[in-house]
């Protein structure tokens, strides 16, 4: 048994290194020689030794020995020891594999069991007793646990001490990115503009390893803008350049795409109506000349109508075929923010926290009260539901509408419905750099706050996973189109990880000013020359680079895609991909004569809709029955259809469709690890038969092209994690044994529920003062 | 459903789907024809009709009644819509409204099918339309009733394969190693006198003689003894099977049977405890007492250890399965969709299944079959790799455990099944499916020896399979064919091509070469060459 209670004298010599005995001194050089991996600008502040890692949930067997330390980056075991039954590890080349960076820190708990206390650590606390154990609830749904028996009492309560202190930091500069890039800096004074441009802020899609070279556009840049509007071929929109150097609104971006028949002029005084002054941007634009604009609300309610007309005039006149707007109220349909950090708690909760066999009963509908997958759901019917027109328009009716999505601030849902919009209707944005791109340009550049959404700095209650919303809807279209993909689930869940890393400026602020203006100021604080550059320069999320080997990165494709340059067989015969040249009719017949007259809104055209998906309990969608409703046929008839992969695709939406993230939500439990098993196991066939595939193909073009010899460099590229080791090597090889439905992920050493001897972790969360799990305890004594 | 309203055009692929492949499946469609005929299938009857289609609402149709099946073609323009049902899967018939019935369409018949759907069909009051509709239906739907032959004996279907030949006890057994040192096969029951409801080929304990089985069988409900299901190929510890042992209320005991039970345990010696599991719950168990029955007791069997499965019985499924019918036809209940799942309790009657017992090997029509299959498709779903066949082969079995079209499911055991000539009169749905292998063959299968599966049986992982329960509504049907296999399939063909291709190159390279070839003429020579660069 696994337990809290210091193991019976008889059993000592057992359990732990006997500390007066010879085992002992050959032990000691051994733990002087953990010496922690840091990265530049990372200190060690506080560590101590002699610290059992808790390995299984039920036994100390597995316990590992070695050093806990806390530095400003990172908590991290440091141990000679190998991790027991870990069959596979899915290296992270910033973190050991014990390691925690800080700002994946949910919560501290430091229990005496002697004392029978514990203490929820908060910073600048106290602690009244010496700590036998120590639990960090992870933001990824990771337990650790520590026992600190054999360690010095009082440095196993100053580390403790210094993990809560470090993890909870009352300043955006004291996050370790800033230290790291401070340091870059220094250490590169030589070097133009500081960083060297491998890990500069371009971040390249190079990242997702072999094959392409390309970079992620950051939308930092007017040409980034300006390529976007080329490359979706939208006459009618410029980039506007009035906010440069944030001189009109600090959470809009210095360039931005707006209708060309709006001056500048005309925008600086509009701008003033906006809240955050945050005026209509421009998202992306349909094939057929149909924009997507996002805006916040119009808080002067004198000029709303004026503006609101002016605006959806312009947008209108941007359109090539002078169609109507059709207005989109987020906050009307969607659940608010804390709705949605409340079903995620709760989520969290129920997968991690509460124990597994009692929550086996009610599972299904615990899950649903959660409301979790409710609010994935409404995300995804919503935009199938704010976008029926251009749908409509793909499936050979008339109605070309331009979609403008409003909401209060303009940065939140509208961020999730906008690029959800573009992955459903764009096959670009299932690619890796156009995913990347289309996170640069509706989230990080249209000022999500990621620093206070992910809670960085641990004390705000604007707390909300928005962004991991948006990546379990993106999921479930993955799921439901394995094929339309260039990236993984794994690349979605390794993505959500890298928000809990403070080393990438991608995910640390509320907003594109708030990167340069507290990065200027700390520059001018440590004497850091940034000549014309604006702000310090953090490594991009993209630069995948830094965190995983290219072999690891290439677990990030996605062995089903049927991308562009892959041909693709059908009833035996190769054909090439061709993007199909959509045949949209120009004119508006059979158009209501309601969406003739200017500007439509919900209400006009999906009469049923908010009683339908309005909040606090929104109706699932039988709303598609709105009888009045022409689409529905044309939903029917689309989903009747087989799927173009490089065209639209629409999510079901059913509740029997949307499922539970499992990767995601349950690769650190692990009672729910099917070993062996999981869709992991029919990838891995799949790879290897796409790796096969591959090396014929190039044999085939160095047949053509010359001799075999010419060109073998290539042969050493591979885009499969699982490569073919011969011929008709799918056919043969069995599955290897370290696959499981967590993989590449593995839940060995994360503590869930019984580690604690029953008691419900849920009862540590919620702060209560003594310990409750007494039983066993009280046993003892 | 309010929708009804919309389109009829294309919301019925599936059933429109059916027909193409049971015309792929060996049926002469005579494209002429109205209705699709087997062999030895007969028209008895024609009809038009409204059919009320849940989905789509009223449709204008002919019903066609075969001996076999009941067929609807729209009569409508628009609607391309078909129904083919074979008469087995009826379970019950029911007239509604009466002569005096107002309202569109209220008169008519209401058939309920155990493949979990529901047909209305409304007629005209005039005449006995209804009425004949209702008789010729009744009379072949339930023919054993009426003295009519089960389809199964009428079928003249002819397949190249022949399906009675894949089970083969002797050689399965010898496929196990059996018989050995401690198990042999007994002819005890070759006329079924030792026990009427089991096959002929027993396998027991090598030491336990045929009196003592004699002996053993008296105390077994309906004189199921136990007997060998399987025997692990390298530890030898074996499953077997059998009845309750017939306790009753003054806990009765039978020294042969105990002591047969520890002739079994000893057969493994490793084993100090034989395992049994009671697939009941223990409360059904200990009520069973009453009716003669019970379990083995701790005094009376010392080196056994009973666990209770808390299986419950066939008419609590069938109240589970009843349930989920109501949360997926034909609406599916969408606003509580995972507590309506929970509340059926379906999931979790195949969560203990998955637990434990494996042994509801019964043909019976009841759930405990249907669980069955969906304790392997559950399992197929955790373990991609390492089923051979597909989902298409399991609804295939489920279809045809009712369709009556073939002989593999007819009666409740083998020596009724004997003495009906089964073998000889029908086809088996094995010839079926292995002259048409390839469709039921799971792309992703990757042979394993020995492989042995650790499914996770949480309801984490649990879920209903849609493919079955919920494909008649054409708003919830999955995506066929399911997009991973179908990917898989086209880079298996496009692998061919490129292999073939570079052949042919090869070939026309090594031609061009005056010189004798150097470089290897086939791919698959050259290869191994090529992937030690890797």
């Amino acid at each position: 048994m696994f337990s809290l209670k210091p193991p019976r004298p008889t059993f000592r010599s057992y359990l732990l290194p006997p500390p007066q005995t010879d085992d002992k001194l050959n032990s000691e050089p051994k733990i002087k020689k953990l010496e922690p991996v840091l990265l530049p600008g990372e200190i060690v502040v506080n560590e101590v030794n002699f610290v059992r890692k808790c390995i299984a949930t039920d036994t100390s067997q597995y316990d590992l020995w070695g050093k806990l330390i806390c530095s400003n980056f990172k908590i991290s075991f440091i141990t000679d020891d190998p991790m027991p039954l870990q069959k596979f590890h899915y290296r992270n080349l910033l973190l050991g594999e014990h390691d925690v960076p800080l700002t994946c820190i949910e919560q501290i708990v430091t229990v005496n069991d002697h004392k029978r206390k514990q203490k929820v650590l908060g910073p600048n606390q106290k602690l009244k007793f010496n700590p036998t154990e120590l639990i960090i609830y992870c933001k990824d749904f990771r337990i650790v646990r520590f026992r600190f028996d054999e360690s010095g009492p009082e440095s196993a309560k100053k580390v403790c001490l210094a993990i809560a202190h470090y993890s909870q930091p009352t300043d955006l500069q004291l996050l370790f990115a800033f230290e790291y890039v401070g340091k870059k800096y220094h250490n590169s004074a030589n070097k133009i503009n500081g960083i060297p441009s491998g890990d500069g802020g371009g971040g390249g899609g190079n990242g997702a390893g072999g094959g392409s070279s390309q970079k992620t556009p950051l939308f930092e840049t007017y040409s980034d803008w300006d390529r976007e509007i080329k490359r979706t071929g939208a006459s009618g929109w410029r980039v506007c350049s009035i906010n440069e150097g944030y001189m009109i609104s600090t959470c809009l971006p210095e360039y931005f795409v707006v209708p060309s028949s709006l001056a500048d002029q005309d925008l600086k005084i509009f701008s003033h109506s906006f809240v955050g002054r945050r005026m209509p941007l421009w998202c992306w634009s349909h094939s057929n000349g149909s924009a997507l604009v996002r805006m916040a609300l119009i808080k002067d309610a004198l000029l709303q109508r004026k503006i609101d007309q002016r605006i959806c005039n312009a947008i209108t006149k941007s359109h090539p075929q002078r169609s109507d707007v059709y207005k989109s109220d987020l906050d009307k349909t969607l659940p608010n923010i804390q709705e949605v950090q409340a079903a995620f708690v709760k989520l969290k909760q129920l997968c991690v926290n509460e124990p597994f066999e009692e929550t086996e009963e009610k599972w299904l509908s615990s899950l649903e009260n959660t409301r979790w997958l409710e609010y994935v759901r409404i995300l995804n019917y919503l935009v199938y539901l704010s976008f029926p027109f251009s749908l409509i328009i793909f499936l050979c009716c008339n109605h070309v509408l331009s979609i403008l999505l409003t909401e209060e601030e303009g940065r939140d849902l509208s961020c999730c419905v906008a690029s959800l919009v573009q992955v459903m209707l764009d096959p670009y944005f299932r690619t890796i750099i156009g995913f990347q791109s289309l996170i640069q340009k509706e989230w990080v550049m249209a000022g999500y706050q990621f620093l206070d959404r992910c809670n960085h700095l641990k004390r705000s209650e604007k707390e909300s996973p928005l962004f991991l919303l948006f990546l379990d809807a993106t999921w479930q279209l993955l799921e439901q189109y394995p094929a339309a993909f260039e990236f993984s689930e794994t690349y979605l869940a390794v993505l959500y990880d890298s928000t809990r890393i403070s080393l990438f400026g991608t995910f640390l602020f509320n907003s594109p000013h708030q990167r340069v203006k507290q990065s200027t100021e700390f520059a001018i604080s440590k004497n850091i020359q940034l000549g014309d550059e604006k702000g310090l320069k953090f490594p991009s999320v993209w630069d995948w680079s830094l965190q995983f080997t290219a072999k690891d990165r290439t677990l990030f494709h996605n062995p089903f895609y049927i991308g562009k340059s892959p041909p693709c067989v059908h009833n035996g015969s190769v054909k090439s991909f061709k993007r199909t040249k959509k045949n949209y009719s120009s004119t508006l017949r059979g158009m209501p004569s309601a969406l003739k007259n200017g500007i439509i809104s919900d209400q006009e055209l999906l009469p049923r809709r908010n009683s339908l998906i309005l909040k606090p309990k929104p109706d699932p969608p039988q709303q598609t029955k709105s009888q009045n409703s022409d689409m529905e046929p044309y939903f029917r008839e689309w989903f009747s259809k087989p799927v173009n992969l490089h065209g639209v695709i629409l999510p079901r939406v059913s509740g029997t469709h949307i499922k539970l993230w499992k990767l995601c939500y349950f690769r650190w439990v692990p009672e729910a690890q099917i070993s062996l098993g999981g869709s992991i196991t029919a990838f891995h066939k799949l790879s290897l038969l796409a790796d096969e595939v591959d090396v014929l193909g190039r044999m085939l073009r160095q047949q053509r092209s010359g001799p075999l010899e010419a060109c073998y460099g290539e042969l050493g590229q591979s885009r499969m994690y699982f490569r073919a080791s011969g011929p008709h090597d799918t056919d043969t090889s069995g599955t290897p044994e370290f696959l499981s439905s967590s993989f590449p992920f593995s839940p060995v050493g994360n503590l869930c529920r019984r580690s604690i001897l029953g008691t419900p972790l849920s009862k540590f969360l919620s702060g209560a003062k003594i310990w409750l799990s007494t039983e066993t305890l009280a046993n003892e004594d | 459903m309010a929708s009804a309203s919309t389109s009829k055009y294309n919301s019925h692929s599936l059933e429109n789907e059916s027909i193409k492949r049971s015309s792929r499946d060996g049926v002469n469609q005579d494209l002429t024809e109205a209705v699709p005929r087997l062999p030895g299938e007969t028209l008895i009857t024609d009809k038009e009709v409204i059919y009320i289609c849940p989905f789509n609402g009223p449709i204008k149709g002919r019903v066609y009644i075969t001996n076999y099946r009941l067929y609807l073609r729209s009569l409508e323009t628009d609607s391309a819509l078909i129904l083919d049902v074979p008469l087995g899967v009826i379970s019950r018939i029911e007239k509604m409204g009466g002569a005096t019935s107002r309202g569109e369409n209220s008169y008519g018949l209401d058939i309920t099918c155990k493949d979990m759907r529901n047909l209305r069909f409304a007629l005209k009051q005039e005449g006995h339309s209804r009425r004949d509709m209702f008789e010729i239906l009744t009379r072949y739907a339930f023919p054993l009733a009426h003295s009519l032959p089960l389809f199964a004996f009428l079928n003249e279907e002819k397949f190249n394969v022949d399906g009675w030949t894949v089970y083969n006890p002797v050689e399965e057994y010898r496929r196990q190693g059996l018989p050995n040192h401690h198990w042999r096969i007994t002819f005890i029951n070759k006329c079924y006198e030792l026990c009427d409801t089991y096959p002929a080929l027993l396998v027991v304990p090598y030491r336990a003689s045929d009196d003592d089985l004699r002996r053993v069988a008296t105390f077994r409900s309906r004189n199921r003894i136990p007997v060998l299901s399987w025997i692990h190929p390298e530890n030898k510890t074996v499953i077997v099977r059998c009845s309750q042992p017939l306790v009753g209320m003054s806990g009765k005991r039978n020294k042969d049977d105990e002591k047969y039970l520890d002739v079994i345990r000893e057969t493994n010696k490793q084993i100090s405890k034989l395992t049994i599991y009671d697939a009941r719950p223990s409360v059904n168990a200990v009520a069973n007492k009453a009716t003669g029955g019970g379990y083995e007791s701790d005094d009376a069997y010392h080196n056994a250890e009973l666990f209770f499965l808390d299986i419950h019985n066939i008419h609590v499924m069938r109240e589970s399965l009843k349930k989920v019918k109501d949360i997926v036809y034909p609406n599916v209940e969408e606003s509580h969709w995972l507590s309506s799942l929970e509340s059926t309790h379906w999931l979790e009657h195949i969560k203990r299944i998955g637990h434990g017992d494996k042994n509801h090997t019964d043909a019976d029509r009841s759930p405990i079959f249907l669980q069955f299959i969906d304790c392997v498709w559950q399992m197929s779903k955790q373990f991609p790799t390492a089923f051979e066949f597909n989902e298409q082969f399991l609804i295939t079995i489920l279809d045809h455990l009712y369709s009556c079209r073939f002989g593999t499911f007819l009666f409740n055991c083998e020596s009724a099944r004997e003495r009906q000539k089964v073998t000889e009169r029908t086809v088996s749905l094995w010839s079926l499916i292995n002259s048409n292998k390839e469709k039921f063959k799971n792309p992703f299968y990757t042979k394993e020896i020995n492989r042995v599966l650790y499914p996770v049986a949480s309801m984490r992982h649990l879920e209903l399979w849609v493919n079955y329960y919920i494909r008649w509504n054409p708003r919830i049907k999955q995506q066929q064919p399911n997009p991973v296999e179908q990917r898989y399939m086209e880079l298996l063909a496009l692998r061919d091509e490129y292999i073939k291709r570079l052949e042919e190159l090869q070939l026309a390279n090594s031609a061009k070469l005056s010189d004798p070839p150097t470089s290897p003429s086939s791919p698959s020579q050259m290869m191994p060459h090529v992937q030690t660069h890797f």
